[in-house]
């Protein structure tokens, strides 16, 4: 009978063992795992950004900050209870510490811990500061796996201060970070965008880390556009922690993919030159200027003013800054060369000039009268368009270069609305240049397909450049192709991508320059008039662009004012110079845009000028030192 | 000639037994090593002040009781039961006055001699088996009074009321089966221990009911338990610690409180559990050296699931099996008894081993409710170490004696 009982009790507990070591172990196992693992998600070393020529336009610098490790500090963090215990029981004798009472004063010893090597420590490297309770708190309770940090970027000689005096000493360690910097400020501000603090991860990631260290998200620019790429993939380290949170051992279970490195096509040098001149295009200018190579769309500089330091956006801008930089009337972040859509005004005069030619309703040697203004009763009624350009005779240079209105709404309306919009449709205007995904507008311009709403007077408008907007980009790609005698291409940013470490000649994400978009199948004959009027613009002491000229290196270009309108008040002007140069085997398309500037050929014109006498000495250093190169050679 | 009666008895040995406790005390060692190793103030205590260097000497201080247990004869010794069964019940109401409390939440168990916590409890349990076996070797007719049977009632009585005012819930429980299966086996009716059995049983489920489902304040709660132990039935048997009528700021701290309270249990089933089939090996548990079994019980009252996690089922089984071979050596012993005292004095030793080993692995498996009840060899503890291996000596005092007449 006793046996029995005893039998039976053993079974009892046989069974009792074997569900729940054998039937339910996967279970406690999961458990056991959740209470004792965290997976902490460690961001990639984000890839540099170079220029076309290895120079560094974006890069990360070793921040060297000062970390306290929770763990490490338990021993005091206890001594400090007992201290404080001690201290209650002496001032309330008989009263026994528990509860929630417990917790704080726990928490105070840990904070008064915490805070005296924080202001012990950063007294000694001569920046006293005070530790922030709330934020300690805050971190010991989410995560005191996770070192503490208590002073970020310490200088040179702090870092010589903490080295020399707090080296092995027990929780406190200084520690590096990497720190995006971007070494030329302002310069290519636009084109490279700014990054900023996002620490979750992205959704394909393997693993669903709870925890994150600090990490950045482009947000335009390059940096957004390639953010992929540039941030690599973030690894996972396990840390195995104890009852109370404290970190024991880790483990690394995924290790850091480094990001890739990003070469743009723009060189530094002009970039420099060109922000420096349309810096200089008035007070407070507002403007792009872009420079492309028109042999293979290649983006040699792109500028936009104002520009704005994106060295300020990891640490974090305040909403003053940023509402600063948003001015509605003076945005710094704006980036004008690809999302301000203008008028182009008289510059689209060049596509006009392309269908009369092509719709031959025009010769370049037919003369025409302009009285000083376009009125015509049986083709607009009684509306005058008004002439900048003086009465008299013109033929079709002369127009060009005094930018006759009169002349070509005359010869526009004769080659129609059809034609019109099919060249400019031709050169892709009203659609995005491809050169970054997201990050530039389409302007507005019509379709061929719907043309209804255009009456004979918009028409008249389109024919000198109104009604219609373009980015600055778009028409640099067209001057491009003017210049090349009809290559349409698409403009290329990225050179390559670099893996760190492996050869760019092994490396298979090259982006091929001068991707044909399209042959525009231009006549070589209208191309070499236009041409001709382009260099009469700024050669002929009667041009508009004649502050473009450079001595030796002969430039091509068409200046533009168009009107913005406010109902048919003119509000504000758009100012605009097209270039190519040197004429005889055209190399660079420059284009210039400002906002409120008095005349393309007064405000733009010179900048353009100064773009390339900038272009013109970095080529003169450049055989210079290749010379001396194949001299040691 | 005093020689070679030494001799003799030697030769007496139950030798499975005497294994199976080798065995229990070298797992005892070796877990008691790993599970306080993982405690870095534990590691840089000096050699002699570890916890595992202690268990050894408590258990050769047993084994020194057992060898001068056997010097007498268990007749002679049942003689002296009177004495030391008052003498334990003077100490369990000495403790109530100056016992000290340990990590028990305000219970007095323990009296500090200095070098040595003693645990009267434990003890009266050693005196009680002498006292009541004693008390039933008496004609079979005079087990069929009534009033004898009372007595022994009383006898039971006594010191679980003492105990339960320490309090101590399960070792006073435990007073119960081993002096039911006593009387059972000395021949008291089988119809008196069927009454008080079903008495008994009903006055628990009374409890229960009354514990779990009545109001705490209301007048129907006949039965005042301390909130500990109330808690440690309701976290058994999964009650929600909130009242019915619970606003959502009571429902939260019960919840909590209800964490708390049920925190060890969730502990050491996730260490049973987790050891799966084989375990993760000697001192690779982590458990209880990342702190999550509290390291205050992970070498006394839950060294087995130290055993289970790191050695697995097959661990758990072997441990099983040894106690086992125990148990049923305590029965054989008992069926070859010459005497009723014998037969008695055995089956409540084996009762008293065997309820401990069921409450405590029952407990870390949640089969049974928390209670300080220790592993016999296995768990931490001078007291219980002594009294196990005093127990056991009774075992080989009755087997060695069983052909002396």
């Amino acid at each position: 009978m006793v046996s029995f009982g005893v039998l039976a009790g053993l079974a009892v507990l046989l069974s009792g063992l074997w569900w729940v070591q054998i039937v339910s172990t996967n279970r406690y196992e999961e458990n056991l795992k959740n209470q004792s693992f965290r997976s902490v998600r460690v961001p990639a070393l984000r890839g540099k950004i170079v220029d076309r020529n290895n120079q560094s336009l974006a890069e990360n610098r070793p921040r060297f900050d000062v970390n306290i490790y929770l763990e490490d500090l338990r021993p005091q963090f206890s001594r400090e209870f007992s201290n404080a215990a001690r201290a209650f029981t002496n001032r309330f004798p008989g009263l026994k510490i528990r509860g929630t009472n417990l917790n704080e004063v726990n928490r105070d010893a840990r904070y008064r811990v915490a805070s005296n090597i924080t202001f012990q420590i950063t007294s000694k490297l001569q920046q006293p500061t005070i530790l922030d309770k709330a934020r300690f708190t805050t971190h010991y309770q989410r995560q005191p796996y996770i070192p503490f940090p208590i002073l970020q970027d310490l200088n040179q000689k702090q870092r010589a201060i903490f080295a020399e005096n707090f080296t092995g000493v027990m929780g406190v360690e200084m520690e590096i970070q990497p720190m995006r910097i971007y070494p030329n400020g302002t310069s290519a501000s636009h084109l490279l965008g700014y990054i900023q603090r996002h620490d979750e991860p992205a959704s394909d990631e393997e693993i669903a880390c709870k925890y994150y260290l600090p990490d950045f998200i482009g947000r335009t620019g390059v940096e957004a556009s390639f953010d992929n790429a540039l941030r690599g993939n973030a690894g996972v380290k396990s840390l195995l922690v104890n009852n109370a949170g404290y970190r024991q051992r880790e483990e690394i279970l995924n290790p850091t993919e480094p990001g890739k490195n990003l070469a743009l096509t723009i060189d530094l040098g002009i970039q420099r030159a060109a922000e420096k001149a349309l810096a200089g295009a008035m007070v407070k200018v507002r403007g792009a200027a872009i420079v492309m190579d028109v042999r293979n769309g290649d983006i040699l500089a792109m500028a936009s003013a104002p520009s704005f330091d994106p060295n300020v956006f990891p640490t974090g801008v305040s909403t003053v800054e940023w509402e600063k930089l948003n001015d509605e009337n003076y945005s710094h972040i704006f980036n004008r060369a690809t999302y301000g859509e203008y008028a182009p005004g008289s510059v689209l005069k060049i596509l006009t000039a392309i269908a009369c030619f092509e719709n031959n309703v025009m010769t370049a040697s037919e003369t025409i009268n302009n009285p000083g203004y376009f009125y015509e009763p049986d083709v607009l009624g009684e509306r005058k368009i008004l002439d900048r350009a003086p009465p008299g005779e013109y033929n079709f240079q002369r127009a060009f270069i005094k930018s006759s209105n009169t002349y070509f709404v005359h010869f526009g309306l004769k080659a129609g609305l059809r034609k019109l919009v099919e060249v400019g449709e031709r050169f892709h205007l009203g659609e995005s240049t491809g050169i970054l995904p997201g990050e530039e507008r389409p302007g507005d311009y019509p379709h061929s397909d719907n043309l209804r709403a255009w009456t004979t007077g918009r028409v008249a408008n389109l024919c000198i450049g109104q009604e219609i907007t373009v980015t600055p980009l778009q028409i640099a790609v067209m001057t491009s192709a003017i210049a090349n005698g009809g290559k349409l291409f698409w403009p290329r940013i990225v050179k390559n991508l670099q893996t760190p470490g492996v050869e760019i000649e092994t490396e298979k994400n090259s982006f091929q320059p001068g991707i044909l978009r399209a042959d525009l199948h231009l006549n070589p004959k209208h191309v070499g008039i236009i041409h001709q009027a382009m260099l009469a613009d700024v050669e002929n002491p009667e041009g508009s662009g004649t502050a473009a000229a450079v001595s030796g290196f002969r430039v091509a270009g068409k200046t533009g004012t168009a009107q913005v309108m406010k109902g048919r008040v003119v509000i504000d002007h758009i100012t605009w110079f097209v270039s190519f140069a040197p004429f005889e085997k055209p190399r660079y398309a420059v284009v210039v845009m400002v906002q409120s500037g008095t005349s393309g050929g007064g405000t733009c014109a010179p900048v353009a000028r100064k773009i390339y006498e900038a272009i013109l000495k970095i080529e003169k250093t450049k055989s210079a030192s290749s010379a001396t190169v194949a001299n040691r050679d | 000639m005093y020689e070679a009666k030494l001799n003799e008895r030697k030769s007496f040995l139950d030798w499975p037994l005497v294994l199976a406790l080798l065995g229990l005390m070298f797992f005892g060692t070796a877990f008691i090593y790993s599970a306080s190793f993982a405690n870095e103030s534990a590691r840089t205590l000096s050699w002699f002040k570890q916890l595992y260097v202690k268990q050894i000497i408590w258990y050769q201080i047993g084994i020194g009781f057992v060898v001068a247990l056997c010097f007498f004869d268990y007749r002679t010794l049942s003689r002296w039961s009177i004495i030391g069964y008052w003498a334990t019940i003077l100490f369990l109401i000495l403790v109530l006055f100056i016992g000290t409390g340990g990590v028990s939440w305000g219970a007095r168990r323990w009296i500090n001699l200095g070098f040595f916590q003693f645990q009267p409890s434990e003890f009266a349990k050693i005196a009680f088996i002498f006292m009541l076996a004693n008390f039933l070797s008496r004609p079979v007719e005079e087990l069929r009074s009534h009033k004898l049977f009372f007595k022994a009632l009383g006898m039971i009585a006594l010191p679980f009321i003492l105990i339960l005012k320490e309090p101590d819930l399960g070792s006073a429980l435990v007073f119960f089966p081993v002096g039911l299966s006593m009387m059972f086996v000395a021949g008291v009716p089988v119809k008196y221990l069927a009454k008080f059995f079903g008495g008994v049983g009903l006055v628990i489920i009374l409890i229960v009911v009354d514990v779990l489902f009545v109001p705490v304040d209301s007048r129907w709660q006949i039965i005042k338990l301390e909130p500990y132990q109330r808690h440690r039935l309701m976290t058994y048997f999964g009650k929600d610690f909130a009242a019915k009528d619970a606003t959502p700021t009571e429902r939260k701290q019960a919840k909590l409180l209800q964490g708390a309270r049920s925190y060890n249990v969730e502990q050491s089933l996730i260490s049973v559990g987790s050891g799966g089939l084989t375990g993760k090996g000697w001192r690779q548990g982590t458990q209880y050296s990342l702190g999550f079994l509290p390291r205050a019980v992970a070498h006394n009252d839950f060294i087995f699931s130290v055993i289970a996690e790191e050695e697995g089922f097959v661990g758990s089984v072997f441990v099983l099996t040894l106690y086992t071979v125990v148990l049923f050596s305590g029965i054989k012993i008992a069926s070859q008894a010459r005497d009723r005292l014998g037969k008695t004095l055995a089956v409540g030793v084996v009762a008293l081993l065997f309820s401990h080993i069921f409450i405590n692995i029952g407990m870390n498996i949640r089969l049974m409710p928390v209670t300080g009840i220790p592993l016999p060899l296995l768990s931490y503890g001078g007291s219980s170490v002594l009294c196990s291996l005093i127990a056991i000596g009774i075992l080989q005092n009755v087997h060695m004696y069983r052909r002396s007449y």
